[in-house]
């Protein structure tokens, strides 16, 4: 009965896993091939053709499948091209939060002493702050767009990487490996870059999906205030507050992008877990 | 030795305290534009803002700048609003006892419908139960807070007007509290009306700040009841012939509450941190919701103050929340 | 609506279950009860400061209505803009403008019982035209020189002819302190507790959440018909719906318009919509591509203001050609600048500009500081991206508006809403394109050199308003600013209510009645 249920386990986080990496593929593909995709301009606005209903709706338009918002832009083009925001805040965002993040963590855990406890205490400061209100903060001062969005989420969540990254490397610096690198006289560094590192990948690798499924929603935060991208790039954060005023009118400017989002976390969080099931050897156990 | 590691924790606050200080000047005082511009009317001559600026101090070095603030921060000034001309520390301990009362309340319900979750998946495993806190916990932990108080406004303020969605009172009732702890007040003094007003405008933005961190409870909860259900003083009551639901909940949440109650403290400052977007969505009027206002209106003498309330206090909490899982679990004092 | 309503309802399921299991925990909210001696508005600004005449608090529109209900001003302004008594009977300038005098009214209390007197409103014009109290146009009040009180009567030299120097006395800023009180608890403790001449005193005030009112029995101006008024802060507009809908308010305002459509359709509510001093406009800064006569030409004709009113307001606006709405002094409607995109085009190519090679700047826009200024702006970008403009859209807060405004620092075009309770043009056109105003944008010499003597120099009326004829035909042949539209103030109340909309905006409890 064990063995069947630990079969069950492993067949179920390899259907997450499925689910997940479905997500991320149609993201991508969303994201990379959103001028192919999108049946229109996703800025070309028509105001006669304000608030056409989705195609399974009465009076819908079939030129538009999902709907048009509040200007006459073809919501599904929207949505489209918010993919591609959306992938591009979460993959910069967390691959820059995560080089940073693992450097200073490599560091940190490696040398020890008064460099660890810089760092450490660099880290407490950081994590002393709430974080949506550090990134409110930070984006009115930088000012809004797409840059201060990645950059407030790299200086927000850098620390994620850092901490677990240190706690690895400390458990990794007493593994045998190591101890034969130091032996046969490797340099620190190169111990680090190339023994200690390579180890730590899969590690990573789960960390910065999750952190993706973060900044997806950060970005959001930020649209939902006010704050993110500017100009009249189309975001899904961006349309879940405009579409906030129309709730009675046109349900699917609001719900539309909010599906959207979730089933991204869903499936960047679902991704994550499964990796780390099958990658961290303490949960495989 | 538990008060040697305490003490420890408690020196190590300090240079995170500095360091919060350092980075609170820091970001504020980098602020492109001129905060003196804000302060004055439009029609302000020149010497009128060279007046303010060496009255504000804004024409001394930088680091003089940061001793004359760390100075006036350690005495408890932390300067005048701009925008309601009253001192910041008195506007946000106004406020604070608000979201502080937000957020227990918020952590009652999370405790609450985490464990209940979590016991649900142990009690019924791999059938409707488990599937059920699964799915939960699952979509309590894709959806953001802030998405779960839009879903509310729309469900309660439109479909189902049932809850308030927004204040925190129904102001007609004239309850005039002498603290900021509306909920904990009228229940003390009696008033029964001004409790129900103030329990049913905080049922909302609470179960939108709660599901995210009941989600995680469920899970921490399920994973620590699961390997307690293997040990074998479980075996033998099981053995013993005791239901199972008994078991789970009379001898497996016993010691699996320990580690789930622990755990989940460190979320709750997350928690606290995410009540500045879901108090401005329902008009909540606590210290996230000034926050937003404060940076709405570039007040930077009050953004400074809450942002920097926010982080002593999380300072604090974590601090709290270390010494009791010190004082519950013996093992780590010798960590 | 009820095919959506479901399908919503479907939508949210997981919501619908999270708020099912709820059900049982809850007690109903009461139903709408008969409107009593409490009058309920949902607001969507709340006072940061309870100081009306100095600070940025003083020149928020969206504050003046809490701010009238507690003090009283000067000159009181009727729902048509005109002038009537306030705290002031009389006034007037002699003939040849060199001398003002007023008359104080007889047995207005201040709400701690003291007599207001023409001592105290000296002190008042005193306070404000001194540079020090930070009142934002202590220009005007420090025109006058010279106060003297004789009983009721208050004598003042001309220092510098303000032309409109009464009606800001109706306007913002224009209110009335309580001397005595003022300098015994000081600004910070004014704040706490302030008191003032006018129809409610502050009972309570929760920062960010309500404002209780009661009434002032002694009110000169009759009392009003409610005992106490509730102030409560909604920033959120669907919020706000929800309020007036769900029966917890029993008044409320700048609710998005496809929402008042909807709410006025329902049983026991009535809408009232009505075009308000607000302005909206896109300012041309004088740098880079905006300097090409033909460029500001072109992005004036390419914009069709009535779509914009028709589909994205819903017929809620009045679109304009100056900054002079119809119900000020100065609006002229022959003054016309027409949707023309053929002529943008041709202007563009004229400068060598076309779509494959537009001209390209920044435009900064506020989002939701009032009714759809993102989307007007979303709007306008589309429609001169179709004669060959390409113009970024940067959103900011409008705090950061007011100080690039005041450095001067904006990027070419910027939207900005003008508001003009006093109708003079002085404040409108005048301070909005007056290159040594600190609120104008377009600085040249050519336009401050017309404006600067129908501002300040003209004592005659008739030749004034003739002088401002001329400037407001040549900005807009000139195109140094884009004006929109009027906006129109969409008010929602209980049907039980007699509600007088105002054109300046004003939402005064004092003036609302239960009917029958």
């Amino acid at each position: 009965m064990a063995d069947r249920r630990g079969a069950l386990v492993s067949a179920a986080s390899d259907a997450r896993v499925l689910f997940g990496a479905a997500v991320l593929l149609a993201l991508i593909v969303a994201a990379a091939a959103a001028p192919l995709l999108a049946p229109h301009d996703p800025l070309e606005q028509d105001l006669l053709a304000s608030f056409l209903p989705p195609a399974f709706q009465a009076g819908a338009d079939p030129v538009f499948p999902l709907g048009t918002d509040s200007l006459g832009r073809d919501l599904l083009s929207r949505l489209i091209y918010g993919a591609r925001v959306a992938l591009t805040v979460a993959l910069v965002a967390a691959s820059l939060a995560a080089l940073l993040g693992t450097a200073l963590g490599l560091i940190a855990g490696y040398f020890g002493g008064w460099v660890d406890a810089v760092i450490s205490r660099l880290v407490d400061v950081w994590m002393a702050f709430p974080p949506v209100l550090l990134s409110i903060v930070l984006v009115a001062i930088i000012g809004a767009g797409l840059h201060s969005v990645i950059i407030a989420i790299v200086i927000i969540d850098w620390t994620r990487f850092c901490r677990v990254v240190r706690a690895e490397v400390l458990v990794q610096r007493e593994q045998d490996y190591v101890a034969s690198a130091v032996t046969i006289g490797l340099g620190r560094w190169r111990i680090l870059w190339h023994e200690i590192l390579p180890n730590l990948l899969p590690l990573l690798l789960v960390l910065i999906t999750l952190e993706m499924g973060i900044a997806i929603i950060v970005e959001a935060i930020l649209s939902f205030v006010g704050l993110s991208v500017s100009s009249d790039q189309a975001t899904w954060g961006g349309l879940i507050q405009e579409g906030r005023l129309y709730i009675h009118q046109a349900w699917w400017i609001m719900v539309l992008p909010m599906a959207c989002i979730i089933v991204s976390v869903l499936g960047l969080n679902a991704l994550g877990d499964g990796l780390r099931r099958t990658l961290d050897p303490v949960m495989r156990r | 030795m538990s008060a040697g590691y305490l003490l420890k924790r408690l020196l190590l606050a300090i240079p995170t305290l500095f360091g919060v200080l350092v980075v609170v000047f820091v970001l504020l005082r980098v602020v492109p534009g001129d905060p003196v511009t804000m302060m004055v009317g439009l029609t302000a001559s020149e010497e009128d803002i060279a007046r303010l600026r060496e009255l504000y101090g804004f024409d001394k070095p930088i680091f003089t700048q940061f001793l004359i603030y760390l100075g006036d921060v350690l005495q408890g000034d932390l300067g005048v609003s701009i925008t309601r001309k009253q001192e910041v520390l008195g506007l946000i301990l106004g406020r604070l006892p608000v979201t502080l009362e937000l957020s227990l309340f918020a952590m009652a319900v999370a405790l609450l419908g985490g464990m209940m979750l979590g016991v649900l998946a142990v009690y019924r495993p791999g059938r409707g139960g488990e599937l059920v806190a699964d799915g939960f916990s699952g979509l309590g932990l894709a959806i953001p807070d802030f998405l779960w108080a839009l879903m509310f406004i729309l469900l309660f303020g439109v479909l189902i007007p049932l809850l308030p969605i927004s204040g925190q009172i129904d102001p007609r009732l004239g309850f005039e509290p002498a603290s900021g702890f509306y909920l904990f007040e009228s229940l003390l003094i009696g008033e029964f009306a001004a409790f129900q007003s103030v329990l049913s405008h905080m049922v909302l933005p609470a179960v939108a700040l709660a599901i995210p961190l009941a989600a995680i409870i469920a899970r921490i909860l399920k994973s620590s009841l699961q390997e307690v259900m293997t040990q074998d003083y479980i075996l033998l009551a099981r053995a013993r012939g005791f239901s199972r639901l008994r078991i789970v909940l009379r001898e497996a949440l016993q010691n699996a509450l320990i580690p789930t109650v622990t755990l989940s403290g460190v979320q709750f400052t997350f928690l606290v941190g995410g009540t500045v977007l879901i108090e401005r969505i329902f008009s909540y009027p606590g210290l996230g919701n000034m926050a937003i206002e404060a940076v709405i209106n570039r007040d930077i003498p009050l953004i400074q103050g809450i942002v920097l309330t926010f982080a002593v206090m999380f300072i604090a909490l974590n601090l709290i929340i270390d010494s009791t899982y010190v004082l519950l679990n013996p093992r780590v004092r010798h960590g | 609506m009820p095919i959506h309503r479901r399908q919503f309802l479907m939508h949210a399921g997981a919501a619908g279950v999270a708020g099912a299991s709820l059900n049982s925990l809850l007690w109903s909210r009461q139903a709408r009860a008969a409107i009593g001696d409490t009058l309920t508005i949902a607001y969507h600004v709340a006072p940061p400061s309870w100081d009306p005449t100095v600070g940025p608090s003083s020149v928020n529109p969206g504050l003046q209505s809490i701010y009238k209900s507690v003090f009283d001003q000067y000159i009181e302004q009727n729902p048509d803009l005109s002038f009537g008594p306030g705290i002031l009977t009389e006034w007037g300038w002699n003939e040849d403008r060199t001398k003002v005098s007023m008359t104080v009214r007889d047995g207005v209390k201040w709400h701690d019982g003291k007599a207001l007197t023409a001592e105290d409103v000296v002190w008042n014009l005193k306070r404000v035209a001194d540079p020090e109290t930070g009142n934002v146009v202590q220009v005007v009040w420090a025109s006058l020189d010279n106060l003297q009180v004789d009983g009721n009567r208050i004598t003042a030299d001309v220092k510098q002819y303000v032309p409109d120097l009464f009606k800001w006395m109706a306007f913002l800023t224009g209110y009335l302190l309580p001397p005595q009180y003022y300098e015994e608890v000081g600004a910070e403790g004014f704040e706490k507790k302030p008191i003032g001449s006018g129809p409610y005193m502050v009972d309570r005030y929760e920062p960010n959440a309500f404002l209780r009112l009661k009434r002032n029995p002694d009110y000169w101006g009759g009392e009003p018909a409610f005992e106490n008024v509730i102030f409560k802060f909604v920033t959120d507009p669907s919020s706000r719906v929800a309020e007036i809908e769900s029966g917890g308010s029993d008044l409320t305002l700048e609710v998005p318009f496809e929402e008042f459509d909807r709410l006025k359709a329902k049983d026991g509510l009535v809408g009232v919509a009505t075009p308000v001093s607000d302005v909206a406009l896109i300012f041309f800064n004088d740098t880079g591509p905006m300097e090409d006569l033909n460029v500001r030409k072109a992005l004036v004709h390419a914009v069709n203001k009535k779509a914009i009113v028709d589909r994205l307001l819903r017929g809620y606006g009045v679109p304009l050609d100056t900054l002079e709405a119809p119900e000020y002094d100065a609006y002229d409607p022959d003054i016309k600048v027409p949707y023309d995109p053929e002529l943008a085009k041709t202007l563009l190519a004229e400068s060598g500009y076309s779509k494959d090679n537009p001209v390209r700047f920044k435009i900064q826009a506020t989002r939701g500081y009032r009714p759809k200024d993102y989307e007007i702006v979303q709007a306008v970008v589309g429609m001169w991206r179709k004669v060959g403009v390409e113009a970024e859209i940067e959103v900011y807060e409008i705090a950061k508006h007011f100080e690039l405004r005041a450095q001067d620092k904006l990027d070419p075009a910027a939207f900005y809403v003008w508001g003009n309770a006093s109708g003079d043009p002085n404040n409108s056109t005048g301070f909005a394109m007056f290159g040594p105003s600190p609120h104008s944008v377009w600085d040249t010499e050519d336009l401050d050199g017309m404006l600067a003597p129908v501002m300040f120099g003209e004592k005659d009326d008739q030749k004034r308003m003739a002088g401002w004829n001329k400037a407001l035909r040549y900005i807009a042949e000139n195109a140094y600013v884009l004006p929109l539209l009027q906006y129109v103030q969409p008010v929602v109340h209980r049907a039980e209510l007699g509600f007088t909309p105002y054109t300046a905006n004003f939402v005064l409890p004092h003036k609302i009645t239960v009917k029958g």
